[in-house]
């Protein structure tokens, strides 16, 4: 984290127009509620155990049971026949829709993966690692939908685990509708990384965020070399992509969505060199990714001769703080697709 | 890697602790700061390609030539097994004896054994169903040796059939089978549930005479067993020890196979049993009360049903053979390794579940006096050095101690229980006074060597193996049993556990210390 | 890091409170409080150390808070999302003074703000404008009473958070940690011992009831034989460790709650007026501690404190419904008590709160009433443990963090 946010002086929930009472009224029909019910539960209080969970005495303890939730959460069911048909109904038909209606994607760059699609007849094509930049919940859907049909069957989502994984019902939802797996995007353990590897070894394609979250304040992260270290191990190649205008529409810590356009570029597939490490591996992903994004901008020239001068604009924004970040962040939009958001009513104020 | 057994000291955090009622079981709260919960160690983990293990032992045997250089073409063998009181509940199929035995008949047949005999070493039990002698041996071994009849019973009553071995330095008679006794090599199947199983007392009570047997089945060296789990501190088994030493050096050549079995004794739609209660799941908790409360509605006929039909997926630990003596403490160290608990000190007042099953009431109806030998009789007996409640302390069991009596197993229970309960409670009167005509009496001669009963005297023996527990413990207290049963067996019935421990009041004082054995999952306390 | 946080969400917090009327545990797995990843907060300026924290123990509050139950009155003095936890012992981690380990006085007061002290050597909570509590300047931290209310600062159930200079009391090496989180808490109980000490002044054989035991009321019982000297106490509590704990630290008679009013009686030797909940003393206590906070609660010490006499009310009562006659009648004071801060102690010296309960815990080696202490990963048991203490026969319960280095 770099940026730190200015705070006003006095907060909008204690001015005097503030909504503070919504809390309040809560509570006290919460509290009311909690009155009757407390009434009516008077004759539960008597079954406790085996009725309610059980204490533990204090003098033992208690075995700690693994978690299979996280980063243990096991996801194979999800890529079984039945879970592969409900996805692919979810694909086609919600997902769709909804990325149509709330991002209505263009997707280009598509010409750069041809070599990789021509395959045998019939033959699947050989896995790859698709590595974008991260904005917003909204960009697997995105990708999921811009990703040609061949891949889009086989393919899986690295997802964080403590985010996507941390509860049941959202791990299920996660590994049925995205075909998620959970990574740990701490500490980059090795099951994870085998998980991901046999994932791929059995013919499956990878969505990875390299930045390992939404970014925080709308410009990108640096990459972490989890992406760079799998292609090098898997020999999947890395398709950079550029993903523009997510942000706008529900970034990190948005309460609403507000749709608009966006914009899905491609780059051309890329593998480690001879005696490249990951590092260095990781490094060209970020700028191939960067060089994508300044050409979402401006056009192919242009965004080729600033990668040649070393004149394109990182991902991760000017390194300076505070209001100049944000500022630059504004220039940025104001080239982008999300500056041709649909407007939206104005709303007055309430005057009451 | 199982968890060993450990001493629970109740506190204010301890949910309820599970306890046996017969066919079902209650959650009871012991008092908070004086009580204490044994709970068993885990199952152990069991010998994975079991057939090649008992093979390796008939090849390596303890302190004897191995199997097959035992084995003579024209030789007399006979091949004995445990009857059904082993195990309980019924391990699933197959079973250790017919792994055992299909083992040695294998060796055998390669040498060219032509004379052998199967017989169930069953001393004065119920003679086996087919179908428990199919579950036991397997269907390969039944059909191939019972219709020509060298698959049978013994028969502790048949005069043709005994042979007097010789008397001991303390004079006492050792008459076993005749067919064992003229045999050139004896071969024991053992199943080792409990360390009182096993060792000489195989061959010398199952295929005893009840003369043979009277000998050390009295009150008077049960008094002195202490206990039952405890070879050296046992008369019973040093009694059994001396006849071995007799058979060993006057007898046919025994050659001993013993198996040990862990405590994974119920399938897991009763998972929860051997689970320690507040590592209980949401599941756990829904079998418990699913099953509690619909066993409450049945009948116990249909109770009864459910539960002997249950087959316990117990896990063999280790298979030995060879000489008895040397066999057997290589299987009471392993026996032990699974069921020894450490425990500090005796307390004011011991408590137990009794659970649907004894060793004397397979497929059959727990009737009050075998209530009385497994609470006083084994449960108690699970010690090692003292017993874990103080001399004049208060035993406290839950069973619903019904009046049913299984009339083909069990004839001369319902007359013991009429009769002799009615006059007195005290082994050594009732020895004295009734055992003899019971002993004798031709009805049940007549239904124990053709039917399915046990002998006439079993009653006798059933309560003379509670002897120590009912001189040791002051008062005895049933909660949930039926009054009048209760009372005929001595006992105070008490209708909850708050009422039991009101009622234990005035033999320990208001605040008594409490231990219970956490069963199932059997355990030996080794009291300091 | 991974920490247990609450969130500003209005749905959790009441269905935290409606489930909680029927289940416990299911309201505070549904409730607001969340073991999950947070964004590590960053270093609010100057002055601030990152603190690892040892133990952390679950208070009162906090409780009302995770149910649900908490008042909105706080709503504007607290800011969201944060981690709670204000009884923490904790060790420093930078410098050269890491590993130095450290009682956390969880108020956010003028110092840790940046702002000008009420007077020199105040202590955080001194002062009588609470303005800088609820309002931030641009480089600050947020409002809130303390750590452990606060979105900047990170808080006591949480690997490590951030504390300023002058909330941090250095311990001995001899002092354990299982003593050493009973520290804030005591401080609590002793300042509403001396908070009773003024209406006891020139008073001959002065008693003072407390009502309620847990770890409040105990340490309220302990600064009450430490610090005002000749006092006679009486406390009523519900379960009997409580009972055998309250004579343990200096109770010269402890009652179960019920009898608390006959107990008094006795003691002072006055009429009752009225039966049983109606009854009311005709003298009664020269101050009652209420270390309860409940309608009840108050309700009682009503009946059984001495016309003119002063009511401590120590623990956080929250909406109440009351019959106040009896107030008004009685000319009774009612006293809040809050935290701590500088006192006068009867023979006129003058100290922190935090070092009077440094003193005590170690002479009364409070370590005993810490019952148990769990994982952050179990904090629904915890919770669960805390909110049945007293039927459970606990006092105090903490999470231990010293492992999840």
């Amino acid at each position: 984290m770099s940026a730190r946010t200015t705070r006003q002086y006095i907060r909008r929930a204690q001015r005097p127009d503030g909504s503070g009472r919504s809390i309040q009224i809560a509570q006290r029909a919460a509290g009311s509620v909690e009155d009757a019910l407390r009434g009516a539960a008077t004759p539960l209080a008597k079954y406790g155990f085996p009725y309610r969970k059980p204490s533990a005495p204090k003098s033992v303890v208690v075995p700690r049971r693994p978690s299979e939730l996280g980063d243990a959460y096991e996801t194979e069911w999800a890529r079984r026949p039945f879970a592969r048909a409900v996805r692919g109904a979810i694909i086609d038909g919600p997902m769709r829709l909804a990325v149509r209606v709330v991002a209505s994607p263009t997707v280009s760059g598509l010409d750069r993966l041809t070599d990789l699609l021509r395959t045998e007849k019939g033959a699947a094509p050989a896995p790859v690692i698709f590595a974008p930049n991260h904005h917003s919940h909204i960009d697997t859907g995105v990708m999921i939908r811009s990703i040609p049909a061949p891949w889009r069957t086989e393919l899986v989502v690295a997802a964080a685990a403590d985010y996507f994984f941390d509860a049941k019902w959202k791990a299920s939802l996660s590994a049925l509708a995205l075909n998620a797996i959970p990574i740990d995007r701490d500490a980059t353990s090795r099951a994870t990384f085998d998980r991901l590897r046999d994932v791929i070894a059995d013919g499956n394609s990878l969505i990875i965020y390299p930045e390992g979250g939404r970014s925080p304040d709308g410009w990108g992260q640096d990459f972490k070399g989890g992406a760079a270290y799998l292609s090098m191990r898997t020999g999947a190649p890395i398709i950079p992509v550029h993903l523009d205008g997510t942000g706008e529409i529900f970034g990190k810590g948005a309460k609403k969505l507000s749709p608009g356009r966006t914009t899905v570029l491609f780059g051309t597939p890329l593998t480690a060199g001879d005696g490249e490490n990951t590092r260095r591996f990781n490094e060209r992903i970020e700028a191939a990714v960067g060089r994508l994004g300044d050409e979402t901008l401006t056009d192919w020239w242009t965004a080729s001769l600033n990668a040649g001068t070393g004149r394109s604009p990182k991902l991760s924004g000017p390194d300076a703080n505070g209001w100049r970040r944000q500022w630059s962040l504004g220039e940025k939009r104001r080239l982008s697709t999300a500056g041709i958001r649909r407007r939206r009513a104005r709303r007055w104020p309430d005057l009451g | 890697m199982p968890r060993p057994g450990f001493v629970l000291d109740v506190d204010r955090s301890t949910p309820p602790t599970l306890f046996w009622r017969g066919e079902g079981f209650s959650l009871e709260r012991l008092p908070a700061d004086r009580s204490r919960i044994i709970y068993p160690p885990e199952p152990q983990k069991g010998l994975d390609n079991l057939d090649a293990h008992i093979r390796d032992a008939l090849l390596n045997p303890l302190d004897m030539d191995p199997l097959p250089e035992l084995l003579t073409p024209g030789m007399k063998l006979t091949i004995c097994f445990d009857d059904a009181s082993l195990s309980l509940p019924k391990m699933q199929r197959p079973d250790n004896r017919q792994r055992i035995i299909e083992a040695v008949l294998d060796m055998a047949a390669e040498k060219g054994v032509d004379d052998v005999h199967i017989i169930a070493a069953l001393g004065l039990h119920r003679r086996m169903h087919e179908y428990e002698l199919r579950h036991v041996l397997g269907d390969r071994i039944v059909d191939a040796f019972m219709p020509k009849g060298f698959l049978y019973q013994h028969d502790a009553e048949d005069p043709d059939n005994l042979a007097v071995i010789g008397h001991t330095d303390e004079g006492e008679i050792l008459e076993i089978n005749k067919r064992a006794a003229d045999s050139d090599l004896v071969v024991y199947a053992n199943v080792n549930q409990v360390a009182m199983d096993g060792g000489w007392k195989s061959l010398t009570t199952g295929l005893a005479s009840y003369k043979c047997l009277s000998v050390h089945h009295n009150p008077e060296s049960l008094q002195n067993t202490r206990s039952l789990m405890d070879r050296h501190h046992s008369a019973l088994h040093k009694s059994i020890w001396r006849m071995g030493k007799l058979l060993r050096d006057s007898g046919p050549k025994v050659f001993q196979v013993e198996t040990t079995i862990n405590t994974e004794a119920f399938p897991s739609n009763f998972s929860f049993l051997a689970k320690r209660e507040w590592e209980w799941t949401a599941k756990d908790r829904a079998l418990f009360l699913a099953s509690s409360k619909g066993l409450n509605k049945l009948p116990n006929r249909t109770k009864r049903k459910i539960f002997h039909s249950i087959e316990a997926p117990y896990r063999t630990t280790s298979v030995q053979a060879g000489f008895t003596e040397s066999v057997h403490e290589k299987t009471l160290e392993n026996v032990y390794s699974q069921h020894l608990v450490e425990v500090e000190g005796q307390t004011d007042i011991l408590t137990m579940g009794i659970p649907f099953i004894s060793p004397y009431n397979p497929e059959s109806i727990m009737n009050p006096i075998l209530v009385m030998c497994m609470g006083l009789g084994y449960l108690f007996n699970m010690y090692r050095g003292k017993p874990l409640v103080k001399e004049g302390g208060v035993v406290i069991m839950t069973h619903p101690t019904y009046e049913e009596f299984h009339p083909v197993h069990h004839p001369s229970y319902i007359d013991f229980f009429d009769e002799v309960l009615a006059d007195t409670t005290d082994p050594a009167v009732m020895s004295t006074k009734w055992e003899k005509k019971y002993a004798e009496d031709e009805w049940y001669r007549h239904l124990y060597r053709t039917s399915y009963a046990y002998h006439g005297v079993h009653p006798f023996y059933a309560w003379y193996w509670g002897a120590h527990g009912q001189q040791h413990a002051g008062k005895v207290i049933i909660v949930g049993g039926y009054a009048p049963a209760v009372r005929k067996l001595g006992f105070t019935p008490a209708s909850t556990m708050n009422d039991a421990l009101e009622i234990a009041s005035d033999t320990v004082g208001r605040s008594p210390t409490i231990s219970h054995l956490h069963v199932p999952g059997v355990l030996v306390a080794d009291v300091k | 890091m991974k920490a247990l946080q609450i969130k500003r969400n209005v749905a959790k917090f009441g269905a935290a409170r409606i489930l909680g009327a029927v289940s416990p545990s299911g309201s505070t797995k549904i409730g607001p409080l969340e073991h999950r990843t947070i964004d590590d907060p960053e270093c609010p300026g100057d002055g601030w150390h990152r603190v690892r924290t040892r133990l952390a123990g679950i208070c009162g509050s906090d409780l009302s808070l995770v149910g649900g139950h908490a008042s909105t009155y706080f709503d504007d003095w607290v800011s969201f999302p944060f981690v709670p936890g204000h009884e923490v012992v904790g060790e420093l981690t930078d410098g050269e003074s890491a590993g130095t380990r450290v009682v956390l006085e969880p108020v956010l007061g003028h110092a840790a703000r940046g702002i000008e002290l009420p007077f020199d050597g105040a202590s955080p909570a001194d002062g009588d404008d609470y303005a800088h509590l609820a309002v931030t300047s641009a480089q600050g931290v947020e409002p809130a009473i303390q750590t452990g209310f606060c979105c900047s600062t990170g808080g006591g159930w949480a690997p490590w958070f951030w504390a300023h200079e002058s909330q941090l009391h250095r311990i001995d090496d001899e002092m354990p940690d299982e003593r050493a989180v009973l520290v804030e808490p005591f401080a609590g109980g002793i300042h509403a011992a001396l908070l009773a000490a003024p209406a006891l002044s020139g008073v001959d054989e002065p008693v003072v009831a407390v009502l309620g035991a847990g770890t409040m009321g105990l340490a309220a019982v302990a600064g009450l034989r430490r610090y005002v000297p000749g006092v006679r106490i009486i406390v009523g509590a519900r379960y009997p460790h409580q009972r055998a704990l309250a004579e343990a630290l200096g109770a010269d008679v402890a009652v179960a709650a019920s009898g608390l009013d006959r107990a008094v009686r006795r003691e002072v030797a006055c009429h009752m007026i009225g039966n049983g909940e109606s009854g009311a003393l005709s003298s009664g206590a020269h101050v009652t501690i209420d270390a309860v906070g409940s309608s009840a609660s108050i309700a009682d010490c009503l009946r059984f404190t001495r016309p003119r006499g002063r009511i401590v009310l120590l623990g956080m009562p929250s909406r109440v419904d009351l019959d106040m006659t009896g107030l008004w009648h009685r000319e009774i004071e009612l006293k809040g008590a809050y935290t701590y801060g500088t006192e006068t102690l009867h023979d006129g010296t003058s100290t922190t709160t935090f070092q009077l309960a440094i003193d005590t815990v170690n002479a009364v080696e409070a370590e005993r009433l810490l019952s148990a202490t769990y994982l952050l990963d179990d904090h629904v048991d915890a919770i669960g443990h805390a909110a049945n203490a007293g039927r459970r026969g606990a006092v105090k319960i903490a999470f231990d963090l010293r492992d999840s280095a």
